[in-house]
C-alpha cells in the first residue's frame, strides 16, 4: 500500500468531514479553520490529484451549475476504500504511539 | 461595476489548465472563493486577488512541470545537463548588475524615469486602444454583427437622415434570407424622459427603445430574469423593461427579487422583465456619453401602420454562416428595389451596412492612430535618449570590463552582466511606466463625459502589464545590446594602455551621439508641431460665437408626461404658470422652456415648400426645428435681428408664427427683412408665418456650422417629448437650485428637480473630445520637448568636459571666455537647427494624418511651424549655455590641474 503523507491525511480526513459537501473549496476552508494551517490552492489540487493517482480518492464533476460559480460545475470527492484502509492504518499507528506517550506528553 | 473575475486572468487560467480533466471545477472553486472576496474587501481588491491565485497556480504548474522533466531525466541529456550551475551564475550576474547600478544611483534612477515616460505612454495608449482594436465586442460572436443605418447624403449626418424606418425593418425580416436574424433599437430615445415614482424620490431615467428581439440578436444573457416577449414588442403590448446593470445596482441595492416586480415610470406601471449583466453597457457601446438606464420594447411594424413611419431605427443584423457582407448589402438592395417597384410611393429605402465593430471603432480611429503614433515617436525618443546615455558611459564601463577580461571573464558572461544591467533598469522603467499609466486609465473611465465609445472598458489590466515589460525589455534590448557588444568586445589592451581616466571618446563616437541628438530634436520637434496644431485648433473652436450666451444658465430636464398629447391650451397654461411661479424665485433673472437644448439631441424636419414659390423639385428642405417658450430667447440672450420675438397672445387660437435664424433668412429670402410675413409649408393644413428672424446658434457642435434654424412657439406645437427649462440666475447655482426645485414641486409634485446642470457644462462636453486628446498630444509634446533638451545638455556637458583641456590651451592661447562661449553655443544651435529643419519636413507629412481632426487651422499653419521652431531652439540654447559657461569656467584652471 501506497503511503500517506501527513498533509494527504489531513486533505482524506476533511473530505470525510464533510460530508454533505465534499468539495475542494470546503476541504481548504476546513484545513484552514480548523487545522490552523495556511493552504495554498496549488498545493490542495496537487495533493488531491497525487491522492488520486494513489487510487485513495476519486472525484466526479457535479453537473449542478450554480452562479456563484460562474456557471462551472463542482468536483465532488470521494475516498475509496483503500484510502479508508489508509486512514484506519494511520489511525492505527497514531493511536497505538500516542497512547504510549500519555504521560510525556500531559494533559487528557 | 462588473462583479465577475477579470476575464483576461480566467483566459489565462484555462490556458494553464488545460488538459486537467478538473479544470473547469478548478475555474468554479476560484470563482467562487472570488465573490467572497469581492464581498469583504471591493472589487479592487478581489480583482488583484484573483489575478494573484492565477499567476499562484500558474507558477506551482510550472515548477512541477520542470520537477517532473528533471526527475526523469529528460534535463540531464544534452547540454541541460548542469542546469543548477547556470542557475547559480545567472544569480551571480544579478547580483552584480545590482552592485553595478546601486554604485551610480542617480544614473540608474535618471534612466528609468526616462524609459518609464516613453512606457508610461505607450502602455497608457495601449490601454486605451485595446478595447477598440483587440477586444471583441462583448456579444456573441461579435465579428457578424452588422449595423445598418440609411446612407444619408454625407453633407446631413443628423439622426433623422441616418435612422431607418420601422416598416424596413419589418420587411428585411420577412423577406432577408442573410441574416439569423434582424432587430434594431429606436435612435431617437434621449428624446423621451421617464421618470421613475413610487420607490423614494421622483428620478428622471434614460429608457432605450428596442425590438424585442434585441438581446437575443446580440447573443447577450440577461443577468437575471428573460429577455423581452414578442407580445411585449407589440404596440399595445403589456409595459417591461430591463434594467442596466447601472440601475440595478444604484436603485435597487442589487437585489434579483426586483425582476418580475413593476415600476412607475410616467405614472404607468411597467413589469421589470429582466437585469442586463454588467458586461454589456449599451451606453458604452451604442450612445457614449448618454447613460442608459433601461431599455424598454419598441414595435416593429409593417409599412401603413400610423404612428411608427419616420426614420427612428438603428438596425444590427446577425450574418448566417458562411454568408459575407457583400451579399447581405446585395441582398437587402435587391429587396428595397423590390419594394420600391411595389409601391412607388414608397421612401426612406437607403440601407447601408458596415460592420458593427467598425461602426463603433472607426470614427475614433484617426484620434487613435495619431495617439498611438504620437507614443511611438515619444518611445523613440526615449529610445534615443537612454542610447545617448549608454554611450556616454561606454568608455567608463569599457575599462572595467577590459581589466575583467584579463582577468579571464569570458565575453559571453560580460555581455550577459551588462544586458542585466540594463534590464534590471528596464524593470524599473516599466514599474515607473505602469505606475504612470495606472494613473492616466484611471482617469480616462471617469471621464465619462467623453463622447467615445467603451471607454468603460479602459482598465490597467494583466495584458497592459505585459504590454509594459514587454515595451520596456524591448527599449532595453534595442538601446542596450549593441553598447555591451561594443564595451565587451576585445581591444582591452588599447583601453588599459589608453590614459588613467578613460574618458576619452573617439570622434567616430562622439559623432555618433551627436547624430542621435540630431534625431531626438527632429523627432521632439515633430510632436511639438502635431500639439501646437491641436491647440490651434481648439482655440479656434473655443472662440467660435455659439449664438447664445452659457454663463450663469441652469437647466432642467422637465418630464411632460403624455397629460397634454392633443391638449395644446392646457400644456401652454401648465407650462405658463409654471414659468410665472419659477420667474418669482429670489435670484432668478429669466426663465425660458425649449424641447432640446443646443449641442444636445439632432434631428430635422422637412420644409415642404414656400408660399409664392414654385414647387421644389426635391422632397424638401432639411431644417433644424426647436419648440420654444417666449422666455427661451431673452434667458439664453440669443438676439431678435428683425420683426419680433414670441409672446403670450401667440396661442393655439391665433395664426401659426415661426422664426428663423439668420443663416436660414438668409438662405431662403436673402436677407433678414424679406423673409418676414413669408408662409412656410411643413405638414399638416397650416402654413406658417416668419415673424421674426433672431441670430445664428450651434446647435450640433461648435464646428458645425448653424443649418437653417426654425422656432415654433410652445402654444402652438405642443408636439415635444422632452422639455428642458433654462433659468438665468446672478446667484451662484448652488443658492438656486433648491428653491427653484421647490418651485416646480409646488406646481407638479412628480416633477423631479434633483438633476440639474449648467448650460456651460453641457458646452464643455462638447468639447470634450478634442479636450482629451489634445491634453494627451501636450503632454506627449512636453515630454518630447523635454527630453530633447536633457538631450542636448547631456551631449554638450560631456563634450565640454571632454574638450576641456583644448580649451583651456585656447584660453591660454588667448581665446577670450566669450569666445569660447560662443563656440559651444555655436555648436548647440547648429545641431538643434539640423533637427528642427528635419522635424519641420517631417512633420509636412505627419500633419497630413492630422487634417481630420483640425479646425480653422491648415495643417502647414506657419504660426505653428515658426512657433515651435523657436521654442526648441530657444530650449537647445538654453541647454548648451549652461555646459557652455562652465567651459568658460573652468578657463585656464584646467591646465594648472593637470
Amino acid at each position: 500500500m501506497a503511503k500517506l503523507g501527513e498533509f494527504e491525511l489531513l486533505v482524506l480526513l476533511s473530505i470525510l468531514r464533510q460530508a454533505e459537501a465534499p468539495f475542494a473549496n470546503r476541504v481548504r476552508e476546513d484545513l484552514e479553520d480548523n487545522a490552523r494551517r495556511r493552504v495554498t490552492r496549488g498545493a490542495l489540487y496537487r495533493t488531491i490529484d497525487r491522492l488520486t493517482d494513489k487510487g485513495f480518492l476519486t472525484w466526479e464533476l457535479d453537473p449542478t451549475e450554480v452562479p456563484e460559480r460562474g456557471g462551472n460545475p463542482m468536483r465532488r470527492l470521494t475516498v475509496t476504500e483503500a484510502g479508508m484502509d489508509a486512514v484506519r492504518s494511520a489511525r492505527d499507528v497514531l493511536t497505538a504511539f500516542f497512547g504510549s506517550v500519555r504521560t510525556e506528553l500531559g494533559g487528557a | 461595476m462588473s462583479a465577475l473575475p477579470p476575464r483576461r486572468a480566467i483566459r489565462l487560467l484555462e490556458r494553464v489548465l488545460q488538459g486537467d480533466p478538473a479544470a473547469r471545477a478548478i475555474v468554479g472553486d476560484l470563482h467562487e472563493d472570488f465573490l467572497k472576496v469581492l464581498d469583504r474587501k471591493g472589487e479592487r481588491a478581489a480583482r488583484r486577488w484573483y489575478w494573484r491565485e492565477v499567476f499562484l497556480l500558474a507558477g506551482g504548474r510550472l515548477l512541477a512541470g520542470a520537477r517532473l522533466l528533471a526527475s526523469r531525466g529528460l534535463l540531464a541529456r544534452g547540454r541541460l545537463l548542469r542546469w543548477r550551475d547556470p542557475a547559480r551564475a545567472f544569480m551571480q550576474d544579478a547580483a552584480y548588475a545590482a552592485r553595478a547600478l546601486r554604485r551610480s544611483p542617480g544614473y540608474a534612477l535618471f534612466t528609468a524615469g526616462v524609459i518609464g515616460l516613453g512606457v508610461g505612454a505607450a502602455t497608457a495608449v495601449f490601454s486605451v486602444l485595446e478595447p477598440f482594436v483587440f477586444a471583441p465586442l462583448p456579444f456573441h460572436e461579435p465579428g457578424r454583427l452588422v449595423w445598418i443605418q440609411n446612407d444619408a447624403d454625407p453633407g446631413d449626418q443628423s439622426l433623422a437622415a441616418i435612422t431607418v424606418r420601422s416598416a424596413n425593418l419589418y420587411d428585411f425580416r420577412e423577406r432577408s434570407s442573410s441574416f439569423t436574424g434582424l432587430t434594431g433599437y429606436n435612435g431617437f430615445f434621449e428624446a423621451a424622459a421617464y421618470t421613475l415614482t413610487g420607490a423614494g424620490e421622483p428620478t428622471r431615467l434614460v429608457g432605450a427603445g428596442v425590438a424585442h428581439d434585441f438581446l437575443d440578436v446580440l447573443g447577450v444573457e440577461p443577468l437575471h430574469g428573460r429577455s423581452f416577449s414578442p407580445e411585449e414588442g407589440e404596440p399595445g403590448g403589456p409595459d417591461a423593461v430591463i434594467l442596466s446593470h447601472g440601475l440595478w445596482v444604484r436603485r435597487f441595492a442589487a437585489d434579483p427579487g426586483v425582476v418580475g416586480t413593476t415600476l412607475t415610470l410616467n405614472g404607468l406601471s411597467h413589469a421589470v422583465a429582466g437585469v442586463l449583466p454588467p458586461t454589456f453597457d449599451f451606453s458604452s457601446i451604442f450612445s457614449p456619453g448618454v447613460p442608459v438606464d433601461f431599455l424598454r420594447p419598441y414595435p416593429v411594424l409593417p409599412a401603413g401602420d400610423r404612428g411608427y413611419q419616420g426614420n427612428r431605427l438603428f438596425l444590427i443584423g446577425r450574418l448566417q454562416d458562411g454568408i459575407g457582407i457583400d451579399a447581405a448589402a446585395a441582398e437587402i438592395a435587391a429587396i428595397m428595389a423590390a419594394l420600391a417597384a411595389e409601391d412607388p410611393e414608397r421612401w426612406g429605402l437607403a440601407a447601408e451596412l458596415t460592420p458593427l465593430q467598425e461602426h463603433i471603432a472607426g470614427p475614433f480611429r484617426p484620434a487613435l492612430f495619431m495617439l498611438a503614433a504620437a507614443a511611438a515617436t515619444l518611445l523613440l525618443i526615449v529610445c534615443i535618449n537612454v542610447s545617448n546615455l549608454l554611450l556616454a558611459r561606454a568608455p567608463g564601463r569599457a575599462r572595467e570590463v577590459a581589466v575583467r577580461k584579463a582577468l579571464g571573464a569570458s565575453r559571453r558572461r560580460l555581455v550577459r552582466q551588462l544586458v542585466m544591467e540594463t534590464t534590471g533598469i528596464a524593470l524599473l522603467g516599466a514599474a515607473v511606466g505602469a505606475g504612470f499609466a495606472a494613473v492616466v486609465t484611471a482617469w480616462v473611465p471617469r471621464a465619462a463625459v467623453l463622447r467615445v465609445p467603451l471607454l468603460d472598458a479602459v482598465s490597467l489590466d494583466g495584458s497592459a502589464l505585459l504590454f509594459a515589460v514587454a515595451v520596456a525589455i524591448l527599449t532595453d534590448l534595442v538601446v542596450g545590446l549593441v553598447p555591451a557588444l561594443r564595451v565587451a568586445e576585445g581591444k582591452e589592451a588599447a583601453v588599459l594602455r589608453d590614459g588613467s581616466t578613460g574618458q576619452s571618446q573617439s570622434l567616430g563616437a562622439r559623432r555618433m551621439r551627436e547624430v542621435l541628438v540630431v534625431a531626438e530634436v527632429t523627432l521632439a520637434c515633430v510632436l511639438l508641431v502635431t500639439s501646437g496644431l491641436l491647440v490651434r485648433s481648439f482655440r479656434a473652436v473655443l472662440a467660435v460665437d455659439l449664438g447664445f450666451d452659457a454663463r450663469g444658465v441652469i437647466t432642467w430636464q422637465l418630464a411632460p408626461g403624455e397629460m397634454f398629447r392633443g391638449r395644446p391650451r392646457a400644456a401652454s397654461d401648465f407650462y405658463g404658470a409654471l414659468v410665472d411661479r419659477v420667474a418669482q424665485v429670489p435670484g432668478v433673472e429669466a426663465v425660458g422652456l425649449i424641447d432640446g437644448l443646443p449641442l444636445g439631441r439632432n434631428r430635422s424636419w422637412l420644409l415642404k415648400r414656400i408660399i409664392g414659390e414654385p414647387e421644389p423639385q426635391e422632397e424638401g428642405i432639411q431644417v433644424f426645428p426647436q419648440i420654444i417658450d417666449p422666455g427661451y430667447l431673452s434667458t439664453m440672450r440669443i438676439p431678435l435681428l428683425a420683426g419680433r420675438a414670441f409672446d403670450r397672445q401667440d396661442t393655439d387660437e391665433t395664426a401659426p408664427v415661426i422664426l428663423l435664424n439668420e443663416s436660414g433668412a438668409r438662405r431662403l429670402f436673402g436677407s433678414e427683412r424679406s423673409a418676414l410675413g413669408r408662409l412656410m409649408h411643413f405638414w399638416g393644413e397650416w402654413d406658417w408665418e416668419v415673424v421674426g428672424v433672431v441670430g445664428d446658434v450651434r446647435h450640433v457642435s461648435p464646428e458645425v456650422g448653424p443649418g437653417i434654424q426654425v422656432y415654433y412657439p410652445l402654444a402652438q406645437m405642443p408636439d415635444f417629448t422632452t422639455l428642458d427649462m433654462v433659468v438665468r440666475s446672478t446667484l451662484p447655482p448652488a443658492q438656486v437650485t433648491a428653491p427653484v426645485g421647490e418651485a416646480l414641486r409646488e406646481i407638479d409634485a412628480a416633477m423631479p428637480v434633483e438633476e440639474t446642470r449648467n448650460v456651460e457644462s453641457i458646452v464643455d462636453r462638447a468639447l470634450s473630445t478634442r479636450r482629451f486628446t489634445l491634453s494627451v498630444l501636450g503632454a506627449f509634446g512636453t515630454a518630447a520637448l523635454l527630453l530633447a533638451v536633457l538631450g542636448v545638455y547631456g551631449v554638450l556637458s560631456y563634450s565640454v568636459a571632454e574638450r576641456k583641456t583644448e580649451m583651456g590651451i585656447r584660453m591660454a592661447l588667448g581665446a577670450s571666455a566669450p569666445t569660447v562661449f560662443r563656440s559651444v553655443l555655436g555648436r548647440t544651435v547648429a545641431l538643434a537647427s539640423v533637427g528642427v529643419a528635419g522635424g519641420a519636413l517631417l512633420s509636412l507629412v505627419a500633419t497630413r494624418l492630422l487634417e481630420s481632426l483640425l479646425y480653422g487651422v491648415s495643417p502647414t499653419d506657419p504660426v505653428t511651424f515658426i512657433g515651435m521652431a523657436l521654442v526648441l531652439l530657444a530650449a537647445a540654447a538654453l541647454a548648451g549655455a549652461v555646459p557652455a559657461g562652465r567651459a568658460t569656467r573652468q578657463g585656464a584652471g584646467v591646465l594648472r590641474a593637470e
